[in-house]
């Protein structure tokens, strides 16, 4: 299965690490302000894209630290090894069947439920991934802070699920088929969209156990496989009865407003099952423009609680994230809601004999551009989290925010003027003590021109992020404030995540979609690249199919001089 | 002159009937002479005008085939399902976003503005930005391309020539266990999974006994000095050529062996052996050379595919090919790149096509006899 994330995901994922949990916050004496790092001299993120070459090269030594292990064959064969530390954690991963609730049967809200009922997930989920993914039901993933356990759930029981629709006036034909209430005819042959097995086995494997979960009902379905771009863009045109998809979820609820608001039925819209309903509308509305925490975390519960007595679609299984780095390393920093393949580690680790080595990070694929601007591609913000920081980060124990470039920060909701329009102010002060890698200081002067490049330009992957910005203002060197229109507390992290840009370099970019920073050299600074920022590493190479490479960056903030 | 379509193994082309095709080119070209030439003269077809005429036919042909790819190409990929922002499905990138997105890419014109971009891109080779990648669709091939040529330029002619000759010492040793020997390695190489010989060489010699690299095509760091790097380079080479050989050699043996196997039994081989001509210039000199025109046609028409590169070799060996590119460029519905690299790929079989023609009125026989009846 694949999807794309956008540049905030990818970017959370590296920068701010990839945590997950059962249950959020764990309580960690985690700070940032207590590492002093990186330790590693040179970074080499080597391009290998076959996952057994992989596991042999993570095996053999040529490289350091695997992230992302998915098959269980994998994660049994380097469990088994003593030379590698092996982390596993619950994932933002989420697999749903959806329905079409624009037509029959699956406008009928006990039948969505009814079907959720007769999936055997547990049963399911443990033949096919051997312990390395967990049953969901649940909206958001188990690792998000917002998750609500108290949501209705139900179990599988086939029986359970026949006597509902029974007492909701269904009924059976000779041949085991449902007969809708007040019909005269069973239902009808539908289709389950699937990728083919040859693109993804698993899921067309557990695309057949769903069909067949489901024919026991009384639904009479089959799985129909086909290319993935096949799919998506019948799914895209609305053409379906029942699909498969897995996302790629974050620790903020406010994905649930994309997904399920009936404003978002609309052709490039994410309400894929196409459920209208107004009392869930009103709660959605809540929670996409709560202008607190507090408030959010309220609109985020009644949201799960509601959706689970819609059902629009079952969540079936999370995928737990699992990554390994090899034991000659030492103080890797990992938890139950952290893998070892995170920014922390790098910044943390050091050879067991105490040496300052290179590290080798293994890349699954082909950086796409290494433009910050045009790329979305989960590999080019691998490498480029190593160069670009944000104002806040993730706690990687607690996923709370925590500062990063800006020290503190303020959300302020103001009234503006006319009816009942509100506004957002956000206020972030800034660390005096950061450089930019050519030696220039990061001031307010950088963080208002790359909100404003982004927003004049209407840089398409950043569009969600700034659209809303009304104005930013540069309150000091090192202080700066944002002003946005509506109010919602989701504007500190679509504001916070995003990577800051040096002033200086941005300035002289003429076209951003062409923009190869990489490549070119800096304008003062001798060996450099335009491709600079405040991170942990510097960019020195990239050779196509075969390697990155940084080196440290000697004047990092968090570095012990 | 018409080729019949082919089918792919490992790579190469292969004409789908060889012998059938091959007498069709054959009769095709001995037709043409001996029709009765503007001059009157009747015979092999040197006649300039005829020839002439014939190469103008073929050009003017290929130009047609060229703009008709073109013209598909076009067509084709907007007519799959979709397009590069319907397989975005992120949640964090609103319908708005993805209208930016449309518009950044030029997919809001109408088709026909959208063609007329695309023929300007295609005549005068630069063909624009690609969608996934955001640079150059010709530095992304131009990138690619020396890897590719080398994997599968040193695959093809590695192949070709150990399969050629295990072919004939196959056709001449038959009912021994040499013959048997080539047949059932043939076999086993025409018809074994690449992956699944790659992943046992990788495993074998890249991990439990640790002779070559698991990946790429340099050793990181990589080594200095020029001699270094070759030899780092050739080094890294060794398994995805040798595996690609192994896999590719039974093709050509088979197809050789048969192909000598029939001509050994033809009367101008009898009269050779009943002349008491030696073995060798039999097997040389007449047989090998009667067969040597259809398998250098082969071999051209196999030159197109050393660039469209090798996606499960690239995979496996992590090496920076076409193959990979061009697959993710049609399933990601990268217009540009996927026009471009099939637009160059039309261009090279084409030529290849023509070179075909060109080098087997070199080889044939006929043709030269009628050259020096010329003079």
């Amino acid at each position: 299965m694949r999807w794309t994330r956008s540049w905030i995901r990818t970017f959370a994922l590296i920068l701010l690490i990839l945590p997950v949990t059962t249950f959020p916050a764990q309580s960690s004496d985690f700070s940032a302000e207590n590492i002093r790092g990186p330790h590693i001299e040179d970074l080499y993120m080597v391009i290998i894209r076959d996952p057994d070459a992989q596991v042999l090269a993570l095996e053999k030594g040529d490289i350091d630290v695997l992230g992302d292990i998915t098959r269980p064959v994998d994660v049994e064969r380097l469990s088994r090894n003593k030379d590698i530390d092996l982390s596993l954690a619950q994932g933002f991963h989420g697999f749903f069947l959806g329905f079409n609730l624009r037509k029959a049967p699956w406008d009928r809200q006990e039948l969505r439920q009814g079907a959720w009922q007769s999936i055997p997930r547990e049963q399911v989920v443990r033949d096919l991934f051997q312990g390395y993914a967990a049953p969901l039901s649940s909206f958001l993933p188990p690792a998000s802070p917002y998750y609500e356990e108290g949501i209705r759930k139900y179990p599988f029981d086939l029986s359970l699920a026949r006597k509902r629709l029974s007492d909701n006036g269904w009924t059976w034909d000779e041949d085991n088929v449902l007969i809708p209430p007040g019909a005269d005819t069973s239902l009808e042959e539908m289709e389950l969209l699937s990728p083919t097995a040859q693109v993804a086995p698993t899921t067309a494997e557990l695309s057949s156990r769903i069909a067949s979960s489901l024919r026991a009902l009384g639904i009479p379905i089959e799985v129909e496989p086909m290319d993935f771009a096949t799919m998506l863009s019948k799914i895209d045109e609305r053409d379906f009865d029942t699909y498969v998809l897995a996302w790629s979820m974050t620790r903020d609820p406010d994905s649930l407003y994309a997904f399920y608001h009936s404003s978002m039925d609309i052709k490039g819209g994410y309400n894929l099952p196409g459920i209208h309903d107004e009392e869930l509308d009103v709660i959605l509305e809540e929670l996409r423009w709560s202008p607190d925490e507090a408030s959010a975390r309220k609109a985020a519960q009644r949201s799960q609680i509601m959706l689970s007595e819609k059902v629009p679609v079952v969540p079936v299984y999370s995928r737990y994230s699992i990554g390994g780095i090899s034991r000659k390393w030492k103080g890797v920093i990992k938890s139950d809601v952290t893998t070892v393949d995170n920014i922390w580690t790098l910044l943390n680790i050091r050879t067991s004999e105490g040496q300052e080595k290179d590290l080798y990070w293994c890349l699954a694929d082909e950086p796409r551009s290494l433009n910050p601007f045009g790329t979305s591609s989960a590999y080019d913000w691998q490498v480029l989290g190593m160069i670009y920081d944000a104002l806040i980060a993730i706690d990687p124990y607690t996923l709370e925010d925590i500062p990063w470039l800006a020290t503190s920060w303020k959300v302020e909701t103001l009234s503006a003027g006319q009816g009942d329009r509100e506004e957002t102010l956000l206020t972030f002060r800034l660390r005096d003590d950061v450089f930019w890698q050519d030696g220039e200081p990061l001031t307010a002067a950088d963080v208002k021109s790359s909100i404003d490049f982004l927003k004049d330009q209407g840089v398409p992957r950043y569009y969600d992020n700034v659209s809303d910005v009304l104005e930013v203002r540069i309150l000091g060197d090192h202080e700066v404030q944002v002003r946005l229109d509506k109010a919602s507390y989701w504007y500190l992290h679509n504001i916070g995540g995003l990577p800051v840009f040096p002033e200086h370099i941005v300035r002289d970019v003429q076209d951003w979609r062409n923009w190869q920073p990489g490549k070119m050299a800096h304008p003062f600074r001798e060996g450099l690249t335009r491709l600079i920022g405040t991170g942990p590493f510097i960019f020195r190479e990239y050779r196509p199919g075969e390697f990155v490479r940084f080196s440290r960056n000697p004047l990092f903030w968090l570095l012990d001089n | 002159m018409s080729v019949s379509p082919g089918i792919l193994f490992s790579g190469f082309w292969i004409i789908e009937n060889p012998e059938g095709a091959l007498y069709n080119i054959r009769n095709e070209l001995s037709d043409l002479p001996l029709q009765t030439a503007p001059g009157g003269i009747k015979g092999y077809g040197v006649e300039s005008d005829l020839m002439n005429r014939y190469w103008i036919r073929r050009v003017l042909s290929a130009l047609l085939v060229l703009f008709l790819i073109l013209v598909l190409n076009f067509l084709l990929f907007r007519m799959m399902p979709g397009d590069p922002v319907s397989s975005i499905i992120d949640p964090d990138f609103s319908p708005e976003a993805k209208a930016q997105l449309r518009q950044l890419y030029g997919l809001d014109l109408p088709l026909s503005g959208q063609f007329m971009v695309y023929v300007k891109q295609m005549l005068t080779f630069n063909f624009g930005i690609s969608f996934l990648t955001q640079r150059p669709v010709w530095e992304e091939l131009s990138s690619r391309i020396p890897n590719t040529v080398v994997l599968l330029g040193s695959v093809l002619i590695l192949s070709s020539i150990i399969g050629t000759l295990l072919g004939i010492k196959a056709a001449l040793k038959r009912g021994t266990w040499i013959e048997k020997i080539v047949l059932w390695a043939g076999a086993i190489s025409f018809s074994f999974p690449s992956f699944f010989v790659q992943l046992l060489l990788l495993f074998f010699l890249g991990y439990l006994f640790p002779l070559f690299p698991l990946r790429g095509t340099v050793s990181i760091p990589p080594p200095a000095g020029g001699i270094a790097s070759l030899a780092d380079y050739l080094w890294h080479m060794f398994l995805p050529v040798s595996s690609l050989v192994v896999l590719g050699f039974g093709g050509w043996a088979l197809y050789v062996r048969n192909l000598m196997v029939k001509e050994m039994g033809e009367d101008h081989i009898l009269l050779a052996r009943a002349k008491g001509l030696p073995g060798r210039k039999i097997i040389w000199g007449h047989a090998f050379r009667t067969i040597l025109p259809p398998i250098i046609t082969i071999f051209l028409l196999a030159l197109p595919g050393i660039v469209s590169g090798a996606v499960i070799t690239e995979t496996v060996f992590s090496l920076h090919g076409v193959g990979r590119f061009l697959l993710e460029s049609v399933t990601g519905h990268d217009y540009p790149a996927a026009s471009a690299a099939f637009y160059l790929l039309a261009l090279l079989t084409i030529l290849s096509n023509l070179l075909a023609d060109l080098a087997y009125g070199l080889v044939d026989p006929r043709v030269r006899f009628e050259k020096k009846g010329r003079r």
